[in-house]
């Protein structure tokens, strides 16, 4: 595998995402230094504007909005990374397990995956979190039931193109067992791939989780959500900063992890990139 | 998941969002004010509205709109509950016993068709709402009504029941023209649950006799009323009213347009800044209330009447009221102040964060973790239970309470609920008629003291108090009784009256005479 030239990072728009990244991993990671009150302390009059001394105002229980939105970057980074890798790790063994030894196990497999596909994401995952309670973490399971076909099926095509190259005979003949085969020599030509599809994954899971706190399967009050936050100001139309900022976090995070991703691609997957450049 | 462009994401976050916020979209803009001559009143609702048969009928919307259709014998005046006054009944007499009461009709009252309003049609028509089994039929219970003379209704109850006069002005308790209804499949009979079959005839057509008739009828879209011809009364102002299903946020942009004339569903946050439109503020008649399972076998924790007395001492009331927004009051008893027998404002607990925490020191439980149940997913005047429940969560923190909040769908919440499982529980009462006799569910033994967990004989004292209310006819006498049996209350069990949320009409200023009611918000009959 060719690692292009380092130009996909030189990219306006790589630039752009990766500073984001890194902005919303540090925010999460420094939030008890950055906020300046706790995210659940109702220390002002409710419903403030932006001042000097609430930079985004307050909401209707009086809590500061920018501690919330801070504190807010660790409940969705986490989570977000935490998802994508579970899906990733799942999907892959599925895939991978189904693609080298085809057959039965392929087809029981990929029909289980088929099954996911069949529904709209956010209605399964919808359906999944209310079958389990409104709890973020039933709300990161969700996330995970409805992600990992995807992961499945991209490593099944590339273990399957791979399984049959002569280095991988050569193996076998030398006496390799199936897991070593896998782990060995085929991880590498799968690795590429999954993490470009894990690095676009983690908006969409961002994305996910808030809109199932949004519509209440996922974060609990008074825990800072970003989604449960937009919610709450959806009763206070004319009140923007109630619903801006964490509109704002969710935007520009899904953006950042999209960029970072689509650069990924181009960085680590030439041929998908050509491919989808025409 | 499968692998997306920025885009992809991006239209899905957009489409998310706009899902919700056109929630109810706008409803088809009713002709401008002034079509066939009169004038044109436009209400936008959130609509709770399943049928506009009146035996059938008991939500909000329904209420609003069954109040212009159909007369009932008593009715109230403006936003007083206290003083039922007369209005298909002349006058009424109740017996010393509470037990049955004689209503004198007035002779002039007829139908929209033209045929005069007999006792025969109102003894009819409240029968009926006892044998369809319907949502208002609790209404009814107990009672018998009889027909003696076309002039003369007699209902008897079989337990003293002084909220009778209450209870008669509920607009499911509007009088039908039973003769009609009678044609097209209604019946009194027994067994109405099964053979009554007039539902649907009475949502495309009303049989009233009050100062309006149903022109059209959807529960998703909107209501049309039109003036009835022949009202014996005074004619009301509107000629057409037009009630229409609107969510809150839009609610306020038509109103403020001009496109609507009243809107109902306003939470006080959004009814501020409003410009040239009048706002009409009061107390709801709903309360909002705490408890604290008095059941050992649900708590050891939420039963120590200590702890119960911490919790009541902890809360901030004028936090919670402040949260509430404009117009919200404290419940200072568990009856609302709107009605007979409230307690005066000035006898509403108060926070007192060194006695809380005395208390929660005498109950001997360290550092005590509660769990606070509370439906998620509704709304009670524009409030969020949850909003509430984070404040009491702050509250009690502050005391040394740590309070875990358990939210869930209303139906989940409402089982645990009415088990009486919840170890604290944040709810709401919504009155089923104005009178505080309805409030004596609220004892021990009885439907919401079982919920937290008081049993009978937990308090005999105030179980005493409340028999004596339940027979006692005279008004002052039966005020003086529910005002002792709330500072009973006040001063220890398991349930902690909070607040009652503002109730807000905006309206434009071209609407007069508008004042909120308890009962059906809006009395469209009064306006001009």
């Amino acid at each position: 595998m060719t690692t292009g030239s380092r130009t996909p990072w030189r990219q306006p728009l790589a630039l752009v995402g990766a500073a984001f990244v890194v902005l919303w991993v540090l925010v999460a990671v420094l939030a008890p230094v950055l906020a300046p009150y706790g995210p659940v302390d109702q220390i002002a009059d409710k419903l403030l504007e932006p001042s000097a001394q609430h930079l985004f105002g307050t909401d209707q229980l009086g809590r500061d909005v920018l501690s919330r939105v801070i504190y807010g970057a660790q409940v969705s980074l986490p989570l977000a990374f935490l998802l994508v890798a579970l899906s990733a790790v799942i999907g892959s063994i599925v895939g991978a397990v189904a693609g080298f030894f085809g057959g039965w196990v392929d087809g029981t497999l990929m029909r289980l995956a088929d099954l996911v596909f069949a529904f709209p994401g956010i209605i399964l995952a919808m359906a999944v979190a209310a079958a389990l309670g409104p709890e973020l973490r039933n709300a990161v399971l969700a996330v995970v039931v409805v992600s990992w076909p995807s992961y499945a099926r991209l490593v099944r095509g590339l273990v399957m193109s791979a399984r049959n190259s002569e280095y991988v005979a050569a193996g076998r003949l030398l006496g390799s067992s199936s897991v070593r085969t896998m782990i060995v020599d085929l991880r590498p030509n799968v690795a590429g791939p999954v993490l470009v599809m894990a690095a676009l994954d983690v908006g969409n899971a961002v994305l996910l989780l808030s809109g199932l706190s949004f519509l209440g399967l996922g974060a609990q009050p008074p825990m800072a959500e970003w989604g449960s936050m937009v919610v709450s100001g959806m009763d206070y139309f004319d009140l923007w900063w109630l619903w801006l900022y964490p509109g704002l976090s969710i935007l520009t995070v899904v953006l950042a992890f999209n960029f970072v991703g689509d650069t990924l691609r181009d960085a680590l997957d030439p041929r998908t990139a050509r491919a989808i450049r025409g | 998941m499968k692998i997306r462009r920025s885009a992809g994401a991006l239209t899905a976050a957009v489409a998310l969002s706009l899902l919700t916020a056109c929630g109810g979209g706008n409803a088809a803009a009713p002709s401008s004010p002034g079509g066939q001559g009169g004038k044109t009143l436009v209400i936008d609702t959130a609509f709770q509205l399943k049928t506009t048969d009146p035996a059938r009928m008991y939500e909000p919307s329904g209420l609003l709109i069954d109040q212009t259709i159909y007369d009932t014998l008593l009715t109230f005046k403006g936003g007083d509950v206290t003083k039922p006054i007369p209005a298909l009944a002349e006058s009424f007499t109740a017996s010393d016993d509470a037990k049955t009461y004689t209503f004198k009709l007035r002779q002039d009252a007829k139908f929209s068709d033209g045929t005069p309003l007999t006792s025969a049609d109102v003894a009819f028509s409240l029968n009926r709402v006892k044998n369809v089994k319907g949502n208002p039929s609790f209404l009814m219970a107990g009672l018998t009504v009889t027909a003696p003379d076309p002039a003369t209704v007699v209902i008897a109850s079989e337990e003293p029941n002084t909220a009778i006069p209450f209870i008669l002005p509920n607009p499911a308790l509007g009088v039908v023209n039973s003769a009609v209804a009678k044609q097209n499949g209604a019946t009194d009979a027994e067994d109405a649950d099964k053979t009554d079959t007039a539902e649907a005839f009475f949502n495309k057509q009303s049989l009233g006799s009050g100062p309006y008739v149903l022109e059209s009828y959807s529960t998703t879209s909107q209501v049309v009323l039109k003036v009835n011809e022949k009202y014996w009364g005074t004619k009301p102002a509107y000629s057409k009213v037009v009630v229409r299903n609107t969510q809150a946020n839009v609610q306020r942009l038509n109103v403020q347009k001009g496109e609507s004339q009243i809107a109902v569903d306003l939470s006080p946050e959004q009814a501020k800044n409003m410009g040239d439109l009048q706002v009409v503020n009061g107390a709801s008649p709903n309360v909002f209330f705490l408890f604290s399972n008095n059941n050992p076998e649900i708590s050891k924790i939420s039963s120590n009447p200590k702890f119960q007395e911490a919790v009541r001492y902890g809360v901030d009331y004028q936090g919670l009221v402040d949260l509430a927004g404009e117009g919200a009051l404290q419940a200072p008893g568990i009856v609302p102040s709107l009605f007979l027998g409230a307690l005066p404002a000035a006898d509403g607990v108060k926070r007192d964060v060194a006695k809380a925490k005395a208390a929660l020191a005498e109950s001997g439980l360290q550092n005590p973790t509660v769990k606070l149940n509370y439906p998620s997913d509704v709304q009670v005047n524009g409030l969020n239970f949850g909003d509430l429940a984070a404040r009491v969560q702050a509250n009690l923190k502050e005391v040394g309470i740590n309070v875990e909040l358990a939210p869930a769908s209303v139906q989940t919440a409402l089982e645990s609920y009415r088990g009486g499982t919840e170890e604290m529980g944040l709810w709401q009462w919504g009155p089923d008629f104005p009178d505080p006799s309805n409030y004596l569910n609220f004892l021990p033994g009885q439907l919401v003291g079982l919920r937290a967990g008081w049993a009978e004989g937990a308090n005999p004292a105030l179980e005493e108090l409340g028999a004596k209310a339940r027979t006692t006819v005279d008004d002052a006498a039966r005020s003086a009784l529910y005002v002792d049996i709330q500072h009973k209350m006040n001063e220890g069990g398991p349930i902690v009256p909070l607040i009652q949320p503002a109730q807000i009409l905006v309206a434009a200023k071209s609407v007069t005479n508008l004042q909120s009611n308890a009962l059906w918000l809006v009395n469209v009959r009064e306006l001009g």
